[in-house]
C-alpha cells in the first residue's frame, strides 16, 4: 500500500474495477471521466485504463482506474490486477442474479487476500431498467453492509450516482491512507535513523558510499 | 642505575634511524623514522600487491583451462537446454579471463593476438565485441547522465551516489536476485525521498531526475542483472517459449478476439503490435522496456477500435493482447517480465498507464501458461489432440484458417490478385487473338480490293479499246465449257460423211 500517498500533497490511488461481462463497468467508467455514454464519435481510443484528477477538500487525488476482463476464463488473473489497489469498484447489473453472485465471490477473494487495507464499493448498474430488476435492494444492501462495504445504485445511460460513488469511494481512501500515514509517522524516526544509505545534502559535501541498502528498518 | 645508565648510552645510536636520515627512529619499525617507514613499507606494500595479481591471473588461468577441458568432455554429446547456459558461463569467464590479462600483457602485443589463446573455444571475439558496445553504450548513458544533472544544484552529489552505488552493484552480483532487487528499490526509495525534501514536494521534477537515475544505473548494471544465473529466468524463458510454439494452432475464434484482420488497416495494426513486443528485449532501461508494451497496447486499441467501432474496454483488450503474445512469441519473455518488476520505479508499476499495461502482459503469460481446454472452450480431448499435434483446427475449414493468421490474410489477397492477374492474362490474349484475326481481316480486305479494282480495271479498257471485249467473258463461257473447248481441233477436220446413193 505504498502507493496511498506522498507528504500528504498528492494522493495517487489505483481503484480496480471488478465484475462479470456485461455489466457496464467500461461504461460506467467512460460515463465517470468522459462523460460519454455509447457515444458514435468515439474520441478516446480505450476505456481500459482512465485516470481522472480530482481535488477534495484542497487535496490533489489522482485516481487511476483499471478495468479488468469480466469473462470467466480470466476469473484466476484477478490477483495479479487488484494486486496493490487501494480501492475496488464491484459492479453487478441489478436485471442479472448472477452478476450479483459474482460480486459475492470478488468480494470474499478480495477480503482474503488484501484484508481491510482495500475500500470495496459495490455497485448496482443499470437502475433505469428498475422493471426488470432481478436484485432487491434490500438484499444487496444489507449484504454491501454486512462485509463492510458501501453500495450504490447507478445507471451509466442517465448518468446516475457515479460521481457520488467515486467521490465517496476517493474521500474513504484518503481516509485509510491519512490513518495509514499516522502509523507511519510513528514508525518513521526509527525506521529514518536506522536507514543512513543514501544523503542528499546541499551545504555539508559527504560522498556517502550506498552500503547501507541492507538496513531496511 | 648502571645498565639505565648503559641503555641511555648505547640509545644514543640507536634511537637514530637505521636510514641516517637524521631524524629518531622506532622499534615498532623496525628501527626506522616514521617518514622512512613509511616510504618502505610502501614499496613492500605494493610488491606485494603485484605478487597477488600475479597470483591471481595464474589461478584463474589455470582454472579456466581445467574449466575447459572439463566443458569439452562434459557437455558436448548431450545437447541440453543449458548448453546455451554454460557457454554463456565460459563466455563470461574468457572474457572475465581476457580482461585481467590485458592489464598484464605487456602493449607491444598486437590486439588479434591477445584474442588467439581464447580461439580454441567459445568463440571470444563477438563476448568481447558485446562487452566492449555495451562499456561504449554505458558510457554514453554516464555522460547523458552528467549533462542532465550539471543544471541541477545537487546534480554532482546525486551522480556520486549513483555511481557509488553502481560500483558497489558490481560485487553483489553473486547474491540473489531477490536481494539486488531489494537493494535498487531501497536506493530507488532513499533518493527519491531526498528529492522530494529538496525540491519541497514537486512530484514531476523528482520523478524526470528518478527517471535518469534508473536509465543511467540500469545501462551501467544491465549485463550483471538481466536474467542473473542465481535465478532459474532462463530457464523459465525456454519453457514459455516451447509453451507458446506449442500453442500455434490457437485462433481468434477460439479466444474471442474482436479483431478483424481482413480489414487492412487492422492487419497492420497487429504486426506492428507484435513488432513491438519483439523489440521489448531489445532495449536496457527497465522504462524504455514498458514503452515497448504500452506501444504494442496502443497498436492492439487501434485494431479494436477500427474492428469494433467503439472504445476497447479490457474485455477485448486481454484477450488480444495474449493472441498477440502467441503470436509473437517474444524472445527471453519471463526474463524481461522479471527484470522490469525487479528493477523499474515502482511508482510506475504501481499507478501509471505503463504500468497497467504490464500488468496486462503478466496477465497474458499467466493466461497462457495455465491454458487449457476449457479456457478456449474446447473439450479436453480436442485441447489434447491439438497440443500433441495429431490434429488441427485448419484442416477441417481451410476458410476458417485463412483468417486466423496475420500472414493468411494478406495471403488471401495475395491469391485474388493473383486470380485478377490471370483473367487479364486471358482477356489480353484474345484481344490479341482478335487483333491478329482483324488484321488478317484487314489483309483480306485489301487484296480484295485490289482484285476487285483490278478487275475492274482490266474489264474498263478492254470495252474502250478492244472490240473483243467478249474474249474475257468469252474465254470465261470457254472456261466454263472447257470440255468443248478441247474439240478446237474438231472444226479443222473433214466434215462428216454424208450417205450416198448407189443404186437407184
Amino acid at each position: 500500500m505504498a502507493a496511498g500517498g506522498t507528504g500528504g500533497k498528492t494522493y495517487s490511488f489505483k481503484v480496480v474495477l471488478l465484475g462479470e461481462g456485461c455489466v457496464g463497468k467500461t461504461s460506467l467508467v467512460l460515463r465517470y471521466c468522459e462523460n460519454k455514454f455509447n457515444d458514435k464519435h468515439i474520441t478516446t481510443l480505450q476505456a481500459s485504463f482512465l485516470t481522472k484528477k480530482l481535488n477534495i477538500t484542497g487535496k490533489r487525488v489522482n485516481l487511476a482506474i483499471w478495468d479488468t476482463a469480466g469473462q470467466e476464463r480470466f476469473h484466476a488473473l484477478g490477483p495479479i490486477y487488484y494486486r496493490d489497489s487501494n480501492g475496488a469498484v464491484l459492479v453487478y447489473d441489478v436485471t442479472d442474479e448472477d452478476s450479483f453472485q459474482k460480486v459475492k465471490n470478488w468480494v470474499k477473494e478480495l477480503r482474503k487476500m488484501l484484508g481491510n487495507d482495500i475500500c470495496l464499493c459495490i455497485v448496482g448498474n443499470k437502475i433505469d431498467l428498475d422493471k426488470d430488476r432481478h436484485v432487491s435492494v434490500e438484499e444487496a444492501e444489507s449484504y454491501a453492509e454486512s462485509v463492510g462495504a458501501k453500495h450504490y445504485h447507478t445507471s451509466a445511460k442517465l448518468n446516475k450516482g457515479i460521481e457520488e460513488l467515486f467521490l465517496d469511494l476517493c474521500k474513504r481512501m484518503m481516509e485509510t491512507a491519512q490513518a495509514e500515514e499516522r502509523l507511519k509517522g510513528n514508525g518513521a524516526s526509527q525506521s529514518a535513523s536506522s536507514r543512513r544509505g543514501v544523503q542528499i545534502v546541499d551545504d555539508e559535501p559527504q560522498a556517502t558510499p550506498a552500503g547501507g541498502c541492507c538496513s531496511s528498518g | 642505575m648502571t645498565t639505565q645508565r648503559r641503555g641511555i648510552h648505547l640509545d644514543q645510536s640507536e634511537l637514530l634511524c637505521k636510514k641516517g636520515c637524521g631524524f629518531y627512529g622506532n622499534t615498532g619499525w623496525q628501527g626506522l623514522c616514521s617518514k622512512c617507514w613509511r616510504e618502505e613499507n610502501q614499496k613492500e606494500k605494493q610488491k606485494q600487491i603485484q605478487e597477488d595479481w600475479a597470483l591471481a591471473e595464474r589461478l584463474q588461468r589455470e582454472e579456466e583451462e581445467a574449466y575447459s577441458r572439463h566443458q569439452k568432455a562434459q557437455t558436448q554429446p548431450t545437447i541440453t537446454p543449458f548448453s546455451k547456459f554454460e557457454e554463456r558461463k565460459t563466455k563470461e569467464k574468457s572474457s572475465k579471463v581476457n580482461t585481467v590479462t590485458k592489464f598484464f600483457t605487456p602493449s607491444t602485443k598486437t590486439p588479434p593476438k591477445k584474442d588467439t589463446p581464447f580461439d580454441a573455444h567459445s568463440s571470444p571475439s563477438p563476448s568481447s565485441s558485446t562487452s566492449r558496445h555495451s562499456s561504449v553504450g554505458s558510457d554514453y548513458a554516464t555522460r547523458e547522465f552528467i549533462d542532465f544533472l550539471k543544471p541541477l544544484k545537487s546534480g554532482r552529489e546525486i551522480f556520486k551516489q549513483c555511481r557509488a552505488f553502481t560500483e558497489s552493484m558490481v560485487y553483489k552480483r553473486d547474491m540473489g536476485a531477490d536481494e539486488l532487487s531489494e537493494c535498487v528499490q531501497d536506493f530507488y526509495q532513499n533518493l527519491s525521498d531526498r528529492l522530494h525534501t529538496q525540491f519541497k514536494g514537486s512530484s514531476d521534477h523528482v520523478e524526470s531526475v528518478m527517471d535518469e537515475v534508473e536509465k543511467y544505473m540500469m545501462t551501467r548494471l544491465y549485463k550483471d542483472v538481466f536474467c542473473p544465473e542465481t535465478t532459474d529466468d532462463e530457464r523459465k524463458d525456454l519453457a514459455i517459449q516451447k509453451r507458446i510454439r506449442a500453442l500455434h494452432w490457437v485462433t481468434i475464434e477460439m479466444l474471442c478476439v474482436p479483431v478483424d484482420e481482413e480489414i487492412a488497416e487492422v492487419s497492420d495494426s497487429v504486426v506492428k503490435a507484435i513488432t513491438d513486443v519483439i523489440e521489448m528485449d531489445s532495449k536496457c532501461v527497465p522504462k524504455e522496456k514498458l514503452a515497448c508494451i504500452t506501444r504494442c497496447s496502443k497498436h492492439i486499441f487501434n485494431a479494436i477500435k477500427i474492428s469494433k467501432k467503439e472504445a476497447a474496454s479490457a474485455d477485448d483488450f486481454l484477450p488480444t493482447l495474449i493472441y498477440i503474445v502467441l503470436k509473437a512469441n517474444p524472445p527471453r519473455l519471463q526474463s524481461n517480465i522479471q527484470y522490469i518488476t525487479r528493477f523499474s520505479n515502482p511508482s510506475r508499476l504501481m499507478t501509471g498507464e505503463d504500468g497497467y499495461y504490464f500488468t496486462n502482459m503478466c496477465c497474458a503469460v499467466a493466461f497462457i501458461e495455465k491454458l487449457d481446454g476449457q479456457s478456449l472452450n474446447l473439450s479436453s480431448e480436442e485441447f489434447d489432440l491439438y497440443m500433441s499435434g495429431q490434429a488441427s483446427p485448419h484442416w477441417p475449414q481451410s476458410s476458417g484458417a485463412s483468417s486466423c493468421s496475420p500472414g493468411s490474410a494478406t495471403l488471401s489477397q495475395v491469391h485474388k490478385r493473383l486470380d485478377v492477374l490471370t483473367g487479364l492474362g486471358e482477356r489480353q490474349e484474345r484481344v490479341m487473338e482478335k487483333a491478329r484475326q482483324l488484321e488478317s481481316d484487314l489483309i483480306d480486305w485489301t487484296d480484295e480490293v485490289e482484285q476487285k479494282v483490278q478487275s475492274v480495271l482490266e474489264s474498263i479498257p478492254a470495252e474502250t479499246q478492244n472490240p473483243t471485249a467478249t474474249t474475257a467473258s468469252g474465254t470465261t463461257s470457254a472456261a466454263s465449257s472447257a470440255i468443248d473447248s478441247d474439240n478446237v481441233e474438231n472444226e479443222h477436220l473433214p466434215p462428216p460423211l454424208l450417205p450416198q446413193v448407189f443404186a437407184g
